[in-house]
């Protein structure tokens, strides 16, 4: 294990040394100097996931697809886009940059009243003991708030008006995950890191959490006929489960999209009541033919338009115009 | 044969939570632990849970404990000196990033370095005597001789700070260069030494005006200071250059230097004089120098970002007195 650590700590310092921190130090950014030296692991952490997405991911829908190859293949391109400025820290780094100053101010704020992350390892000391049983704790902790993120981005009109984005895809694949508006993005990254700092989450925590969680969220939206079994798909977030919540609506089931919330652990959903565990294959998509004209567009489009539907429903007098 | 007895001082270690005075306490700051490493066997032979983001530790006054600033959760965690051993917990310490008492023992001083302010305690008890809020990442402290002042460098907006320990009011802030960070009281208390990590090298600044009296070229990065021991030598880690220089701050030159890889920072002598340990942050290691060869050798894994070091000992050495303060940036020893 202590040879991995090595050969991956190993690289990454090499990486900094060499190309980032001789720029940092040019251009006064020392301040920055340990954020620097994260994101080189952020970007290694997303050429990793690329990794395991198009060759790991990738062979079990060629070999096992659950939808069979057809005309709508061609939407897939857009999304392999997002994955690509999501997972090799483009997206990332500027959501930083506008959020970092406000999350900053409000962990000030907080700490300024005296207010200390509670440490769960004092409460459970073998927590303490074991990185692992720590980790999965603490794991759970962040899924859970990423559970009702989940449900508000769906309740919100507002709100939904952005992450229809996610939905609107109707060929949904591993590359879908990441398919997201910058703004949908920044709210939840604004919401989780927040969560993270008042529960408690560590920063190397945090990182592992945060690749491990997408790589299953992947997984989840792959288009593959497999399964965890009964038991298994009551503890992880499968590619069965949450194609459900990505179903499209139809008369029988007009609220389809508002159960499968989870995002790792199907347990939120089984004690909120908003599980449903079946085989049907639905189609994927969304039943409104403004949010399912995102089909078809690229990313600078896509994110222009859902921009727009996204101030239409925030603004009331940009909805009467539109009216108009 | 040799692992079997690491493993079973390891088993030990590990076991009874207790380090002994042949041990090395290194603060694993992004994992919210510190390492216990055992010097003679050069290996990790415990690792226990602290508060969160642990960067800096400090001897108390009376030489029986060493605290551990935990900057998250606003404690500090008191160990045994000789044994490593928990005694107490300190709560309300706001961001404890570094920390120093002055020479007399009377005051106790924090660097907020997140929450941009510093903190002046009566040591006695922990009572705070005064906040001052003050822009640009409080960041390292050193004191003058007759404990009336501390110093502190503001990382992000290149200053040195001198506030009145007494009256805790600032007495001058002057600009010193980019990114100040460790800072040393020379034994003349005529001379500050600030290293400056956005530059290449260190300056000197006059303790009574904060007026810049000259500087020195010591590499990349230039950020910790630790002193050799003898009133003379001081060893100084350059964090973007990757090597720990030796200076001579009589002739006010580097004297030797010696490559150290993985971002250098904190550093402590063993009890001996021969060795200096250095954290290599980005590596998860530290780095073993042999000072009379001003070589490496010996790198030693631990936690992630490893910051603070120190070496336990077997309590204040007879014939010397009580130990006086000592903080990560090493004015007295």
């Amino acid at each position: 294990m202590r040879d991995l650590i090595d050969i991956w700590v190993g690289t990454q310092t090499w990486i900094f040394e060499t190309l980032v921190s001789p720029l940092m130090f040019h251009f006064g950014l020392m301040a920055w100097y340990e954020p620097g030296y994260n994101a080189v692991e952020y970007v290694m952490l997303g050429v990793i996931q690329i990794l395991v997405i198009a060759v790991g991911m990738r062979f079990f829908e060629r070999r096992w697809p659950l939808e069979r190859p057809s005309g709508d293949d061609r939407l897939v391109g857009v999304d392999r886009v997002y994955t690509l400025l999501n997972k090799l820290g483009i997206v990332p780094l500027a959501i930083f940059v506008v959020t970092y100053p406000i999350v900053t101010h409000i962990e000030l704020q907080i700490r300024t009243w005296g207010y200390a992350p509670p440490s769960l390892e004092r409460l459970l000391p073998w927590l303490g003991d074991s990185a692992l049983a720590s980790f999965l704790v603490y794991f759970a902790l962040y899924d859970f708030a990423a559970y009702w993120l989940h449900r508000a981005q769906h309740a919100f009109p507002w709100w939904w008006a952005l992450h229809s984005l996610h939905h609107s895809q109707r060929r949904m694949t591993v590359w879908t995950d990441d398919r997201n508006h910058v703004v949908d993005d920044l709210l939840i990254t604004l919401a989780l890191v927040l969560f993270a700092q008042v529960v408690g989450v560590q920063p190397g925590d945090y990182v592992i959490i945060l690749m491990v969680g997408r790589l299953i969220e992947s997984w989840s939206h792959a288009n593959v006929d497999v399964s965890f079994g009964r038991l298994g798909s009551r503890l992880l977030v499968g590619p069965r489960f949450h194609r459900l919540h990505h179903a499209l609506s139809n008369p029988q089931e007009r609220h389809i999209q508002d159960h499968n919330f989870a995002p790792v652990f199907p347990i939120w959903d089984i004690l909120f009541g908003t599980a449903i565990y079946d085989d049907r294959n639905r189609p994927t998509g969304v039943d409104d033919p403004t949010v399912d004209a995102d089909n078809g567009r690229g990313w600078l489009a896509q994110q222009a338009t859902v921009f727009w539907r996204f101030a239409r429903a925030l603004v009331p007098r940009f909805r009467r115009a539109t009216a108009l | 044969m040799k692992k079997l007895a690491i493993a079973t001082v390891a088993l030990v270690a590990a076991a009874t939570g207790i380090a002994r005075a042949d041990s090395v306490l290194v603060l694993n700051s992004d994992e919210a632990s510190y390492s216990v490493l055992s010097r003679s066997s050069r290996t990790e032979i415990a690792r226990h849970p602290v508060g969160r983001e642990p960067h800096h530790l400090i001897v108390t006054p009376d030489g029986k404990e060493v605290l551990i600033g935990s900057t998250v959760t606003n404690e500090l965690l008191g160990l045994d000196i000789k044994t490593g051993e928990r005694r107490r917990i300190v709560k309300d310490i706001i961001d404890p990033y570094h920390l120093g008492f002055s020479p007399d023992g009377k005051w106790f001083v924090t660097a907020a370095y997140r929450l941009d302010h510093v903190d002046i305690f009566h040591a006695d008890g922990f009572r705070l005597a005064g906040r001052i809020f003050i822009d640009g990442l409080p960041s390292h402290m050193a004191f003058d001789k007759d404990s009336k002042t501390v110093f502190v460098t503001l990382q992000q907006s290149g200053r040195l700070a001198a506030f009145d320990l007494q009256t805790q009011a600032l007495k001058w802030s002057m600009p010193v260069g980019n990114a100040p960070a460790g800072v040393i009281m020379l034994p003349d208390d005529k001379r500050l030494l600030v290293a400056l990590t956005g530059e290449d090298g260190i300056v000197i600044v006059d303790p009574r005006s904060g007026a810049l009296q000259g500087n020195l070229q010591t590499g990349k990065g230039a950020h910790n200071f630790w002193p050799k021991g003898d009133g003379r030598h001081y060893f100084l880690s350059n964090r973007v250059e990757g090597t720990v220089v030796l200076l001579d701050t009589e002739q006010m030159k580097v004297v030797a230097s010696v490559r150290i890889p993985g971002g250098p920072d904190c550093m402590d002598i063993t009890l001996d004089g021969k060795e200096l340990w250095v954290t290599q942050r980005f590596l998860r290691r530290v780095a073993v120098i042999d000072i009379e060869q001003m070589k490496m050798v010996a790198s030693i894994p631990v936690g992630k970002s490893p910051h603070g070091v120190f070496m336990l000992r077997p309590g204040p050495t007879a014939g010397q007195g009580p130990l006086r303060a000592v903080s990560t940036s090493g004015e007295t020893r």
